[in-house]
């Protein structure tokens, strides 16, 4: 059974026997179902013996046969067998069944702590595990744990067991001929282990090559358009050869390996065969040992060296698995970023004034903070726009005001109360912030756009739709709301996902708004529709709005230039025009009534001399 | 195929086929036919290793127990092929004793066995890998030119995953053959050995067979329908996980946590369920099959130490018996398991043949022109008409001529088909009606490739590859040197931002460029075109606002790139046509103007009114209502509203022009 989502593999080159430590963790998890494991493992352990007591009656059989002084004794061995198959099927089969519901069990249950672990964390969790990499996680190393409770757990626990069993009752039959035959074993039992472990890296370089088969193919698709016109078909086919080329000699040496690694145990694993066959034979011309006996060693032999083999495996297993845990438990314990208070005392209406004071922020691990020392303040009802370049801050000041970004308490304050005292999801519900980065999930559009509280009725959303500047989309489709939209329906335009993620805003008719740059990709005109359509709508409520340019911000009360983390100017339209400072050349070049190129290359230089453009790279705005 | 029977909906569609289809792998080992000397060597190998691994019970059963140990009579006419007479002649020649010289041949035999299947694996592995590497880099090639109307109706996500999932299960076929090889000879060989000793015990023991077949088909039947939920499941759970962490921001503002994990729960849950039905199953199948074995001894034990007794056969034919109980069921169990992966494969290589069989293609032409040297630059359409496939006219008999070095903006309402023009000049689509010539060519006569290289396309949204600035400039044109495309980014204004990135040109981009400005991307497609130095520049230029300071050097580059280069610009902000010597106006298809920028403006036509509501604060928005709206069917709408996966941000979707927004 394969699994049609692939995510990328654990790295598990590093694994080694000292990280086993970190398989103690999973010991909560399995202690939940301590007495079926128990049950499960004693049942196993029966079948084990029912395994090592067949030989006995093959002996029985064969040495009846073999001498003649002994009457020949076939039924009894023959029902004896019939009669321990039965049983053995009986309670192997309730024991596995058991054992393994509990890994699918314990699964589930890592599983369900890890979403909700994830659920509550912040903007710097998700910086430092990626989609992705938590995905991997969550399916891979998850996967390791089960395979270790299901298989390789038991068959450590097993081992010590099946090996006395089987060595009791060799020895019993001839302990010169049982020290002999065991003698082998260890080596065999290491070998598994070492080239088990050694093929890991093998794995990996395997996956890894075909990861770039799939990104590569999946980019070069992407950029089909782009490639056909530049007429690059036949490098980018060239370059294919050598990317498919890398992956199936990748394939090849995997398969290499693993044929050295059956090679070697084809040619070490018949070595105590060998010896019963020579030292046994000669036993038997000795007359020490029966025929009989010679048959059931070879049978004993099976089971031993299989449980040799397995454990080698097992072992190799269990250090994938432990690196597999530990990353399991990084994510797990990761502290959340943002606590929530949950007694802070609440409004019960919310006026809107939101205010920052002395705000400051960095980025973790950024040179320079993005917001240092901003002072600001939105009156209830009025219409804030603030504009800067791409990375001064805007982005991060909208973050901070719904703790989408953790800012220390005495910073941002709606209706004059610290927001590190309102529950997060108080302030969430007062505070609606419309993402720059415009994220539909995979369902319908009714349920996208009303995603925080489901079953709003239809002529609500339509008329979200309709404030959003939707409403000719949602007559287009043919299936209107209920049009499944994202990976596995239509997929709307840039333009279209905007505005269905405004939508999706608008319709919480929050006190305080904030949107982010979300008309990017939204023709000018249509803009200038939805903001006049909006003044009606939000009359009276609070709106902070972040925009690029000039013909949206003159929509607001007042404006806030922000570079560089400070505010550079503020004021009206009119005032800032008057001022003639960065937004007066801003509204120049783009209203383009100035013809005059010196300020155009003035502004030009201005802009090129001390711009960090690629600030958004260290987790800006962009 | 003609335009009207392609039914795109088949890219769309689920594969999974019930009935073998013997057709296709008759077509794959076309495929194999150059690996054909290793692949046979790998199956003589296999059957080498087959014959090695029945004979090892031979040595052990009717050597050593029926000659050395327990020299009989019984066993004197029972075959044992020639391995007595061998131990024999060792004995003779080696002067050992008779055992000896049977566990000798013993071991000689085993890494006889060994070798032989090593070798075996590696040829195998060898002939499929290099075969398979040869079928996707065909699919790949087939895919890399198709048209650009197969990609408007086609999810990139569909084909993609012919090339590389698809293509694996094949692999994976053709070792699950590899295997069965290995299991199935040793099987026809220890029953032929069987049937040699004993008709009887072997005639009862093939019971065993369809006991085990059975078992396999209703277990295999029964499981394909859980599989399938289990899968599912599977993948509902981790789609689920995966989009709520890519839109955990929308989840965290909306409140939606704790439903959210609701929801995870129960999918959780039902996996869970999922999961409990298939392994309460499959243990009792599996143990079923290792119980089968056990009853096979008995039987041998049983029945056949009744032969032994009657001396019909010997006690180390029994021994020999019991050794190729496995080699009976194996097969049979190989066979279950390889039962998925066969059907999974059969509908791989459908989807696989599919592709490669699809033939949508632009017209070549049988005896392309070649385009001088160096080309003047003179563009001429000629009474231009095109629909896209299905739709109505987007261009209504269009003409214009560009002179040499000129610089012409066209512009035009949403729907006006600007973008098609260039569509079709750069031949992303075949027009039948009408005719466009390059420096007096009919473009049609012209290779693409030839066509593509000598006019620089720079389209609406920009492609970033992952690789470095410098790889975005160059993309994998080997005849751009670093040096080169330094220069195209200097020439498209890029170079002082791309200076600023941490290791300037050979900075990493990340994948569809999160960390460039939208004004960056843009100047970057300047430089990417310029480098290939086309005598001829396209310019789509994109909707979006870009921030301030790209948008002057963008306006700066334009100047500097379209100097004395036939250029047309598609504007959709009027700013950036003021370069231009001519300004053509499109309108439902149609050339409704021309003329200069003064010209225009002093007619007061559809121009006018377009730059009125752009630089007038859209005081004349009302006046223009009749202009953007276009009569479509609402049945073309749809059409084109199809799933469109994985191609980024499309600019705004239009039915009226009828394509895809991205060229």
């Amino acid at each position: 059974m394969r699994n049609e989502f692939r995510v990328p593999g654990p790295r598990r080159e590093r694994a080694s026997a000292r990280d086993l430590g970190h398989l103690k963790r999973l010991f909560p998890y399995a202690r939940r179902y301590a007495w079926p494991l128990g049950a499960a493992l004693a049942g196993l352990l029966v079948t084990r013996l029912l395994d090592a007591v067949v030989p006995q009656f093959l002996k029985i059989a064969i040495d009846s046969l073999a001498d003649d002084a002994i009457e020949p004794n076939l039924a009894v061995p023959a029902l004896a067998i019939l009669g321990i198959v039965a049983a053995r099927f009986l309670v192997y089969v309730l024991s596995r069944r058991v054992l393994r519901r509990i890994s699918i069990s314990i699964c589930y249950d890592l599983r369900k702590r890890f979403f909700n672990a994830v659920q509550y964390q912040g903007p710097g969790f998700f910086n430092r595990f990626g989609t992705g990499d938590l995905m991997s996680r969550a399916v891979n190393d998850i996967g390791m744990v089960r395979m270790v409770v299901s298989f390789g757990w038991v068959t450590v626990m097993l081992f010590g067991f099946t090996l006395a069993a089987g060595l009791y009752f060799m020895i019993d039959m001839s302990p010169e001929l049982t020290a002999w035959v065991v003698l082998p074993l260890p080596v065999v039992a290491l070998t598994a282990f070492f080239m088990a472990r050694g093929m890991f890296p093998y794995f990996r370089d395997r996956q890894e090559a075909m990861a770039d088969v799939t990104s590569f193919t999946q980019e070069n698709l992407n950029g089909i358009r782009t490639i056909q016109a530049m007429a690059q078909e036949e490098h980018e086919i060239a370059r294919f050869r050598r990317v498919g080329t890398r992956y199936a000699q990748k394939v090849y040496r995997a398969t290499r390996y693993q044929g050295f690694m059956n090679l070697a145990m084809a040619v070490l694993i018949p070595i105590s065969p060998i010896i019963i066959l020579f030292h046994g034979g000669s036993l038997v011309l000795a007359g020490s040992l029966s025929v009989g006996e010679f048959t059931a060693f070879s049978a004993y032999l099976l089971m031993v060296s299989g449980s040799i083999t397995a454990i080698g495996w097992s072992l190799s297993l269990f250090t994938a698995a432990a690196a597999g845990t530990q990353r399991i438990f990084e994510v797990l314990d990761t502290p959340r970023e943002v606590t929530d208070a949950a007694t802070g005392a609440v409004e019960s209406e919310v006026r809107g004034e939101l205010s920052f004071t002395g705000l400051r922020y960095g980025h973790p691990g950024a040179a320079r903070p993005a917001i240092d020392g901003i002072d600001l303040t939105v009156a209830a009802g009025e219409t804030v726009a603030l504009l800067g370049r791409v990375g001064s801050g805007k982005s991060t000041l909208l973050k901070a005001a719904v703790r989408l970004l953790d800012t220390p308490r005495g910073m941002v304050f709606l209706d004059g109360q610290d927001i590190c005292d309102l529950p997060l999801a108080r302030l969430r519900e007062a505070i609606t912030l419309v993402p720059q980065d415009p994220f539909l999930f995979s369902t319908t559009l009714r349920e996208n756009l009303t995603y925080d509280t489901p079953g709003r009725p239809d002529d609500l959303i339509v008329g979200a739709a309709e404030a959003a500047g939707l409403g000719d989309t949602l007559r287009e489709l043919a299936d209107g709301l209920d049009t499944l939209v994202g990976e596995r329906g239509v997929t709307l335009s840039g333009g279209q996902k905007q505005r269905a993620t405004l939508a999706r805003g608008l319709i919480r008719n929050a006190p305080v708004l904030l949107l982010d740059d979300c008309f990017s990709s939204v023709d000018t005109e249509t803009e200038e529709r939805i903001l006049r359509h909006l003044q009606g709508l939000r009359g009276g409520r609070t709106t902070l709005l972040v925009s690029h340019r000039v013909s949206t911000a003159r929509h607001a009360d007042r404006i806030y230039v922000i570079d560089n983390g400070h505010v550079l100017e503020s004021g009206t339209h009119a005032e800032l025009l008057a001022r003639g400072g960065y937004y007066a050349d801003l509204e120049a070049v783009q209203s383009n009534q100035d013809q005059d190129r010196a300020r155009k290359s003035r502004l030009l230089h201005d802009l090129e001399a001390d711009a960090p453009v690629l600030a958004s790279a260290a987790g800006g705005d962009a | 195929m003609s335009e009207a029977t392609r039914d795109y909906s088949a890219f769309d569609a689920e594969l999974t086929h019930q009935a073998l289809n013997l057709r296709l792998f008759a077509r794959l080992l076309g495929w194999m036919k150059p690996y054909r000397i290793t692949l046979f060597t790998s199956v003589a190998l296999v059957v080498g290793a087959a014959a090695m691994s029945v004979l090892l019970p031979v040595i052990q059963g009717r050597v050593v127990v029926d000659t050395i140990l327990l020299p009989n009579a019984a066993s004197a006419d029972l075959p044992d092929y020639g391995l007595v007479d061998a131990t024999e002649w060792l004995v003779a020649s080696l002067g050992v004793e008779p055992l000896t010289a049977a566990v000798l041949l013993f071991i000689l035999l085993v890494l006889a066995q060994a070798v032989l299947m090593f070798a075996h694996r590696l040829t195998l592995a060898s002939s499929a890998l290099k075969a398979l590497r040869d079928l996707r880099l065909d699919l790949f090639a087939a895919l890399e030119r198709k048209p650009a109307s197969f990609y408007d109706r086609v999810a990139v996500g569909r084909v993609m995953t012919r090339v590389t999932n698809d293509v694996e299960n094949l692999f994976e076929l053709l070792l699950g053959f590899g295997m069965l090889a290995g299991e199935f000879v040793p099987f026809v060989l220890a029953l032929f050995l069987m049937f040699h000793i004993s008709t009887e015990v072997t005639g009862l023991l093939l019971l065993v067979i369809p006991a085990a077949a059975a078992a396999t088909y209703v277990f295999r039947m029964a499981m394909r329908e859980i599989f399938r939920l289990v899968r599912d499941s599977v993948s509902g759970l981790n789609q689920y996980m995966q989009e709520d962490l890519m839109g955990i921001e929308v989840v965290q503002l909306s409140g939606r946590e704790a439903r959210n994990a609701e929801e995870y729960r129960r999918r959780n849950q039902e996996n869970r369920r999922q999961e409990f039905r298939a392994i309460d199953h499959e243990v009792v199948f599996e143990t079923f099959n290792t119980s089968l074995a056990s009853i096979a001894v008995a039987v041998v034990i049983w029945y056949g130490g009744g032969e032994v007794v009657r001396e019909e056969i010997s006690l180390g034919s029994i021994i020999l018996f019991n050794q190729y109980i496995n080699m009976m069921i194996n097969p049979v169990v190989a066979v279950g398991q390889q039962f998925n992966t066969l059907f999974r494969s059969m509908a791989s290589g459908e989807r696989i043949f599919q592709a490669l069989d699809w033939d949508e293609r632009i017209h070549e032409p049988p005896a392309p022109v070649r385009l001088p040297e160096r080309l003047r630059g003179e563009i001429e359409f000629r009474n231009v008409r095109f629909a896209y496939p299905g739709g109505e006219d987007v261009l209504k008999d269009v003409s214009f001529q560009i002179a040499p070095g000129e610089k012409l903006a066209i512009v035009g309402p949403t729907g006006s088909g600007k973008s098609t023009v260039i569509r079709l000049l750069a031949r992303f689509y075949d027009f039948a009606d009408g005719m466009i010539f390059l420096d007096g060519t009919d473009v049609n006569a012209i290779a693409t490739h030839d066509l593509r290289q000598r006019i620089g396309v720079v389209l609406q949204d920009f492609h970033v590859f992952s690789g470095t600035v410098l790889d975005n400039i160059a993309l994998s044109n080997p005849a751009i040197t670093r040096e080169r495309a330094q220069w195209a980014a200097r020439a498209a204004n890029a170079d002082p931002f791309i200076r600023q990135l941490a290791d300037g040109y050979d900075t990493e981009l990340a994948e569809r460029g999160h960390n460039l400005s939208q004004g960056q991307q843009q100047l970057l497609a300047f430089a990417r075109v310029l480098a290939a130095d086309p005598e001829i520049l396209v310019l789509d230029e994109a909707t979006s606002s870009i921030d301030t300071g790209s948008e002057l050097a963008i306006q700066e580059a334009l100047h500097r790139i379209t100097e004395g280069r036939t250029s047309i610009v598609i504007a959709h902000r009027l700013q950036t046509i003021q370069e231009c010597d001519r300004v053509l106006v499109l309108h439902r298809g149609q050339v409704r103007e021309h003329g200069t920028h003064e010209e225009l403006i002093a007619r007061r036509g559809i121009y006018y009114t377009l730059h009125e509501l752009q630089f007038q604060d859209s005081a004349v928005a009302a006046e223009l209502q009749g202009l953007d709206t276009e009569p479509t069917t609402p049945d073309a709408r749809s059409r084109w509203a199809g799933p469109r996966d994985g191609r980024g941000d499309l600019p705004d979707f239009d039915p009226a022009e009828g394509g895809p927004r991205t060229f």
